[in-house]
């Protein structure tokens, strides 16, 4: 087991072709400095744009509920409660005390 | 103000009474600057530390993995491939990574199952003793396996997910693995998601441990495996004695020599000494809803590895 760790130790941070097969897959799919609605592409690295496919798994954490992707302002809206959580570096920003409220009128949220 | 501190007299506070003895609070309260809010209190796990906590990782995100190897002298590297060992995730997985960070735990699963796959390729080749081109070139083309399972890093600092994606670009590595900010008492994912979910050496970071235990069972799907790594309580005397002498003695040491960040290095350890051992973390999982929880102890204790299921 430590000869495994030796040998990760070293080779840790100087592996790109270690990961040759998927390249040519990616290739395949659409060029990623296409435009910003591109959101059907999947696999892309070259430009931290937002993996569509999250938006299966992902909920709004306070009402858990299915959120709508924005591509203009780059945020995931809840419509239902009027929030709007940012997207930075193609991460999305799920915490609800970062999350910008759409209408003036609603109420805080709570803050936990 | 470490540099007055004599070894003798002093130095059993830490190990013997922790922080309920008087003067030693005293002690803490004066480490923390003026401007920052002690969290170190008598009533301390109770509150919400996660201000606290945020900041820590904030100023330790690009150090991180650096300062990992060289507070375990690289033994965390094994902790993390015992985790995935015991976990033995199938093609078509879906991992989710909280507390996940820089990405270490997500990276071994998908190079483990891109393994495992190469593992029944060759299996199948070999059965199959006459392929037909057809078959050689299916083999080839599909990449659905990979495609299925998945990794998702939830972490609630943004700064050690940016560290965490630069290594991913890096090492080429982004099919079937996403990242998003999240709070562990408050997962933004719905219910029956996922086949895994893992906190490595997250758990005692979070406020309300009880909470983020639920979530995870949440998140399970039916037949889900939670699997915890943390710190937790040697046994052996001996060894605990070299234990804790290296915690409290060498890591805020070296935290500050690499990190250039004493006091969260020191946060670091307390929040070890804090957090409840072995049998008392099997309890609360169970008590949250899982089944057939166990543990494993790895380096004597150092490090147990708790597993439990969502039946």
């Amino acid at each position: 087991m430590f000869k495994n760790v030796l040998s990760r130790l070293v080779t840790q941070t100087v592996r790109p072709h270690r990961y040759a097969p998927p390249g040519p897959v990616i290739q395949r799919l659409i060029p990623a400095s296409g435009p910003l609605r591109s959101f059907t592409d999947r696999k892309d690295e070259a430009q931290p744009q937002f993996d569509a496919s999250l938006l299966d798994v992902l909920v709004c954490p306070l009402s858990k509920k299915p959120l709508r992707y924005d591509a203009e302002t780059n945020e995931l809206i809840n419509e239902e409660l009027g929030i709007a959580y940012p997207i930075l570096d193609g991460i999305p920003n799920m915490i609800p005390q970062e999350a910008r409220l759409i209408q003036k009128d609603s109420t805080e949220m709570p803050t936990q | 103000m470490f540099q007055r501190r004599s070894r003798g007299q002093k130095y059993t506070f830490w190990l013997r009474d922790g922080f309920r003895d008087g003067e030693s609070e005293e002690r803490i309260k004066s480490y923390h600057r003026p401007h920052r809010r002690s969290s170190m209190q008598k009533s301390e796990y109770t509150c919400d530390h996660r201000p606290r906590v945020y900041k820590v990782f904030e100023n330790v995100a690009q150090k991180y993995d650096i300062m990992n190897d060289a507070m375990s002298l690289g033994i965390h590297r094994v902790w993390k491939d015992a985790l995935l060992h015991v976990m033995h995730p199938q093609p078509g997985a879906q991992l989710l990574d909280v507390a996940g960070g820089t990405g270490d735990i997500a990276f071994r699963f998908l190079e483990y199952i891109r393994l495992q796959e190469e593992r029944q390729k060759r299996r199948a080749a070999r059965s199959s003793q006459t392929p037909s081109w057809q078959d050689i070139s299916n083999n080839y083309s599909t990449e659905d396996e990979s495609r299925e399972s998945r990794a998702v890093v939830c972490d609630i600092n943004k700064e050690m997910l940016k560290v965490g994606k630069q290594k991913a670009d890096s090492l080429g590595v982004s099919a079937g693995l996403s990242w998003v900010v999240g709070d562990a008492e408050e997962l933004p994912f719905d219910d029956d998601q996922f086949d895994i979910y893992t906190i490595a050496f997250g758990i005692r970071n979070v406020t309300h441990i009880d909470q983020a235990l639920q979530e995870a069972l949440r998140v399970l799907k039916p037949g889900g495996r939670f699997m915890c790594l943390e710190f937790s309580k040697v046994n052996n005397p001996i060894l605990s004695s070299i234990y804790d002498a290296y915690s409290f003695q060498m890591i805020p040491v070296i935290g500050e020599v690499i990190a250039g960040d004493w006091k969260s290095y020191q946060y670091l350890v307390e929040s070890i000494r804090k957090f409840p051992n072995q049998e008392e973390f099997k309890g609360m999982i169970e008590d949250a809803g899982f089944y057939c929880v166990k543990y494993y102890n790895l380096t004597g204790g150092v490090v147990a590895l708790h597993s439990g299921f969502k039946l």
